[in-house]
């Protein structure tokens, strides 16, 4: 036998014991080293950054309160790029692990480790810690790019509108929330992403999911049912999280609103972890 | 082994003459062989049919007398087969044969109750298009034909006629100061209304022909005042209309009848009136005062069309998951062949590299164009029909216009696809070009229906993105003369049907062209 | 049309790195012309060069004198696989050879008739991504026969294939030349090319090095040298280099002889009564012939056979 063929072998004697310590972090390591080596991840990270503000602003540029009591939830408005920045959010989230599938590494990854649920929840992991950098970021500058904004548009303390403070509890909520939200988007979108494999198919069945429910709850005429789709639904009832004005008029509070979110992503990941264990790769 | 002495080899087989219709065939046997592409496509079609179906069984209107739920009476039903809205009060005599009729206004006011911001007191004031004047009409069955002369409160003059024309006559708000002088006549079947500030100097407005108007009609002086209405973004996503009562009152003098009046004796009738608001209980009920000559007429409701009831488009609520089923199905179409290097081969086979292109996208569109027709002209029809059994009235349509949402859909789902395509041969990877045609053509949608942005930026929005072409689908006329709430959420387009349409188209030729440039320029 | 491959003065660079660098060559119809170079020679994209896949910088590469993208049933003139993975894995293998048909305006017909030349009858309706490396081949193969074209290009035909699809393959090739067709091979290996190939063309980093007949390659590497099997070595060299030969010893009892033909050997060492065993002509191997060539233009060469284990 060869020195290589040796050192092979010696590699993967190394890899199979399951019950030595560290168990996860191998994982973790390799993971964050492939995701940190992936072209274009940083320009992803930036894209979500960028785009979550740009359209935080722009939102604000477009009202304007010219007397008191607009009836404009200004912390939610502030946020609107939220709705934009998960878009990219799920694009992150489906490439790690698609990406695997499209190029063949996955064959790669699950022969180099071969605890498949390990796998996947180093990667959920990975993407969950990414995502809340990105979305602290993103979510901290949509709100100062609102508290600069807002105030030229008529919303001045004089209309009863102090400016956007994370001192404010239901804005703090709304803040922490809104990253809390994004880091569920991706981790719905990796678990949606491993039950279907093929990158464009999860990229369509989320996207669909995040905006196409919304239309439809707007849509529907009944307004018993409108409530009932608005409460399952995992992006409008998500980002209740974001209101902070007029709070019983919708279906369902704040965290219970993102509760609805994080039930979707539990069954989005246990299905993906069935997929993945179970499926040939 | 020889060299050089042998002849050249040569086919015994006739050549197959290749040429873009044999390439349009090649590119459709590569979709319909792969079982996955089609199977999605069906689905579409599927989702769009079945959503639709669901949403119309689904949606009831009731309306209810006192306690008592009742179905919903159809509104009236105007000469061009349109619902109108036809209340107002009328005082009126019967003609016979030719005449007119002339009158000075001197005062119009009114009360609007609950506005904003605070909706707790009424208010005097008019409603924009508050409107008293003279009427020639068919009787005083709601929906029958008519022509009136009218000054508005603030839209000034108008000549209007069978509830959706609108001829502007000269602008400003009448007043003791500047009163307004009116006059219909009637010849045969022409109608022609003119104006004046003085009663000498008059000015033509307008003039019509209602050939149905028989040869006794009705004519005399009416009062009508349209609700208040606020739109609300609704905490649900989308907006919420309120209507609020008005009522408007009128003083006109020198009323002078020309032409046979059988009866002799003015008439009043509230037209469509149902019930009465505390308003009029308490406080001033519709009606007429005479004294020295001077009649106080005081009215509320409208003569208009009726913009209400879901617009027939609305039963293609599915056409949006399919819209992203099929832009996933195309851009595969395109992405599939770089993720092997299938490229390659299909470019050995046809070396024109513009005209592989062209083949793609005339397969794409044309399937998701058949996908799309087949599904819309299922669903509008008959999701019309079940949206009529459960008491919602959709807005009636010409059946160029029904046509036109169901062919036009099919063609918007078309261009989507063609454009989703060009995008992914611009990218070559399926996630970045599927999630631009999403950024592009439904997330403007999703935000002028479901989210917190005003409408004029939303308008903005379906001016500029590739989803203007959804204008295509707006089978409801936005009419200037009726109050409404004319947003995107409500379903009207900034664009008219087919300019939109066009953006939509331009944005797909601009992106095959770039897809075409990349794709010649580049190394495959 | 003429059935030949026309290459003159092709140039390309990737970045910084000249992938062609002046290739030219014809690739002439009844014989199978074996495309030979190192890794990185740029085989490949000539190959794609001249099916319009890739451009070149400068230079033309014409079949039968027209350029590939102005033909109008390409798949009628040139044959070509490239690479055996280049298909879509959900199509079944006969329906990937339909849509190239029609793309040709060719029938149903030809693609059972290719499909039977290649003996995938068996395998026809399964996906072709199930398919082995083999059946692969097989079916690129016939993708490039289904024009019936009289010329044909493989690139790198027995990558990854196993004895059987080898001989398989070698068989194949040669009665394609046989039937008059021009025939291009391209491999890094010049071994697979003997007993096939009647004309090579070897080429490294980006040029052609040798644009020879076989035969003509084999006696230019073998020159004159003659193996002398002796037991008397040192009185056979002096005796030999008196004769104005050059000799060398590569073994403890053989020499080998240049600058003399082997009848003049047998009788100088005659006249000397040097005793001698044997004596040979060397025949050099295509594959001593190709070393020779490409020596220098290796690329990666590595540092010693040994030290990469």
């Amino acid at each position: 036998m060869s020195e290589r063929s040796e050192r092979i072998m010696s590699t993967a004697t190394r890899v199979t014991p399951p019950d030595e310590g560290g168990l996860v972090k191998r994982e973790l390591h390799a993971e964050w080293t492939k995701l940190r080596t992936a072209p274009g991840t940083g320009w992803v990270l930036l894209a979500i950054v960028a785009l979550t503000v740009a359209v935080s602003g722009a939102a604000g540029t477009t009202v304007s309160c010219t007397q008191a009591g607009c009836g404009h939830d200004l912390t939610k408005l502030s946020l609107f790029g939220v709705q934009l920045g998960q878009a990219v959010v799920a694009v992150l989230a489906v490439l790690t692990i698609s990406g695997e599938y499209g190029s063949g590494m996955i064959r790669t990854t699950l022969t180099a480790m071969p605890r498949r649920v390990t796998v996947l929840a180093a990667k959920a992991g990975i993407l969950t810690g990414l995502t809340l950098a990105t979305g602290i970021i993103a979510v901290l500058a949509s709100l100062l790019a609102g508290r600069l904004i807002l105030p030229g548009h008529g919303f001045t303390r004089a209309h009863g509108y102090p400016p956007l403070s994370l001192a404010d509890e239901p804005t703090l909520r709304a803040a922490v929330g809104s990253v809390l939200y994004l880091a569920l988007i991706a981790l719905l979108s990796l678990g949606i992403a491993t039950a279907v494999r093929d990158a464009a198919a999860a990229i369509g069945t989320v996207l669909g999911l995040l905006y196409l429910l919304p239309v439809i709850v707007s849509l529907t005429p009944d307004p018993h049912w409108q409530r009932h789709l608005w409460q399952i639904s995992p992006v409008n009832a998500g980002l209740a999280i974001q209101a902070t004005t007029d709070l019983p008029s919708l279906p369902l509070g704040p965290w219970p609103g993102l509760g609805v979110l994080a039930a979707w992503t539990a069954a989005a990941l246990v299905s993906g972890g069935l997929a993945l264990r179970l499926r040939d790769a | 082994m020889t060299t050089g002495t042998t002849t050249p080899y040569r086919s015994r087989r006739p050549t197959g003459r290749a040429g873009f219709p044999h390439l349009l065939r090649a590119e459709w046997t590569k979709f319909r062989t792969v079982r996955g592409w089609v199977l999605a496509m069906t689905a579409a079609a599927v989702v769009i049919v079945s959503l639709g179906l669901i949403f119309a069984t689904g949606s009831h209107s009731s309306c209810s007398i006192g306690t008592v739920e009742v179905a919903c009476p159809k509104p009236p039903t105007g000469p061009g087969g349109e619902l109108v809205d036809d209340r107002f009060y009328f005082v009126h005599q019967s003609l016979a044969g030719d005449g007119g009729i002339t009158v000075r206004l001197t005062s119009m006011t009114g009360i609007i109750t609950y506005p904003p911001p605070n909706h707790d007191k009424i208010v005097s004031g008019l409603v924009p298009w508050a409107k008293t004047g003279v009427i020639v009409k068919d009787g005083t069955r709601q929906g029958s034909a008519y022509a009136a002369m009218m000054v508005t409160a603030d839209h000034g003059v108008r000549m209007q006629y069978d509830y959706t024309h609108d001829t502007a006559g000269r602008p400003g708000r009448v007043s003791a100061a500047s009163p307004r002088w009116l006059r219909l006549n009637r010849s045969g079947d022409t109608l022609t209304g003119y104006e004046s500030a003085d009663g000498t100097q008059w000015t033509q407005v307008g003039t019509t022909h209602l050939p149905r108007l028989p040869a006794t009609v009705q004519i005399g002086l009416f009062v009508a005042s349209p609700s208040d209405l606020t739109v609300e973004q609704s905490a649900l996503g989308g907006s919420v209309g309120q209507a609020r009562y008005t009522q408007a009152t009128a003083v006109f003098d020198h009323v002078g009848l020309r032409g046979t009046t059988p009866g002799g004796q003015w008439s009043r009738d509230d037209i469509g009136a149902d019930g009465q608001t505390d308003w009029q209980r308490y406080h001033r009920p519709s009606g007429v005062r005479e004294s020295g000559g001077a009649y106080t007429v005081t009215g509320s409701g409208d003569i208009a069309p009726l913009t209400d009831g879901p617009p027939i488009e609305r039963t293609l609520i599915g056409m949006l998951a399919g819209l992203i089923v099929m832009i996933v199905v195309a851009v595969m179409f395109m992405t599939a062949e770089y993720r092997r290097g299938l490229i390659h081969t299909t470019l050995i086979a046809s070396p024109r590299r513009g005209r592989v292109l062209a083949a793609k996208a005339v397969v794409i569109g044309l399937v998701a164009f058949v996908a799309g027709v087949a599904a819309t002209a299922i669903t509008v029809p008959s999701g019309t029909r079940i949206l009529r059994r459960g008491g919602a009235f959709p807005f009636p349509v010409s059946s160029l216009t029904e046509l036109r949402v169901i062919v036009g859909t099919a063609a918007l789902l078309a261009v989507a696809a063609v454009l989703a395509l060009a995008l992914g041969a611009l990218f070559r990877r399926s996630v970045a070009a599927i999630i631009t045609a999403i950024v592009v053509i439904v997330v403007p949608y999703v935000l002028a229906f479901a989210s917190v942005l005003p409408d004029d930026v939303t308008r903005w929005l379906l001016r500029l993105t590739p989803a203007a072409g959804f204008a295509i689908q707006q089978s409801v006329p936005e009419y200037k003369q009726v109050i409404g709430n004319y947003a995107p959420s409500a379903g009207y387009y900034p664009l008219a049907p087919w300019a939109g349409f066009a953006v939509l188209c331009a944005y797909a030729a601009l992106a095959l062209g770039l897809a075409a440039h990349r794709l010649r320029r580049r190394d495959a | 049309m003429e059935a030949t491959i026309e290459v003159s003065g092709l140039r390309k660079r990737f970045g910084s790195t000249v992938a062609l660098d002046g290739m030219s060559f014809t690739v002439r119809p009844g014989q199978v012309t074996g495309f030979v170079g190192p890794n990185g020679a740029g085989k490949s994209t000539t190959m794609r060069v001249v099916l319009g896949l890739d451009a070149a910088d400068e230079g033309r590469a014409l079949i039968g004198g027209r350029p590939y993208r102005s033909l109008r049933n390409p798949l009628s003139h040139v044959g070509a696989l490239l690479d055996a993975a280049a298909l879509q894995p959900s199509r079944t293998g006969r329906n990937h050879l339909l849509w190239l048909a029609h793309s040709q305006g060719l029938t149903a017909r030809q693609v059972d008739e290719v499909i039977e030349q290649v003996g995938l009858r068996t395998a026809e309706r399964r996906r072709a991504g199930g398919y082995s490396l083999g059946m692969r081949q097989r079916l690129g193969i016939a993708a490039a026969l289904l024009g019936d074209p009289p010329v044909l290009m493989f690139d790198e035909p027995f990558n990854g294939l196993d004895l059987d699809g080898i001989v398989w393959i070698r068989g194949f090739l040669r009665s394609l030349a046989a039937e008059g067709r021009a025939v291009l091979v391209s491999s890094h290996l010049m071994s697979e090319l003997q007993d096939i190939a009647g004309h090579i063309v070897v080429v490294g980093r980006g040029r052609v090095l040798a644009d020879a007949s076989v035969a003509d390659l084999i006696a230019a590497a073998s020159r004159d040298r003659v193996t002398l099997r002796t037991t008397a070595r040192s009185e056979a060299m002096t005796a030999l280099a008196h004769a104005g030969a050059t000799v060398a010893a590569t073994d403890r009892d053989t020499l080998t002889v240049s600058g003399l033909a082997a009848e003049h050997i047998v009788a100088v060492l005659g006249e000397r009564a040097v005793p001698f065993s044997e004596v040979t002509a060397h025949r050099a191997t295509l594959e001593e012939a190709y070393m020779d060539l490409t020596r220098d233009a290796v690329q990666f060469a590595a540092p010693g056979p040994e030290a990469a284990r």
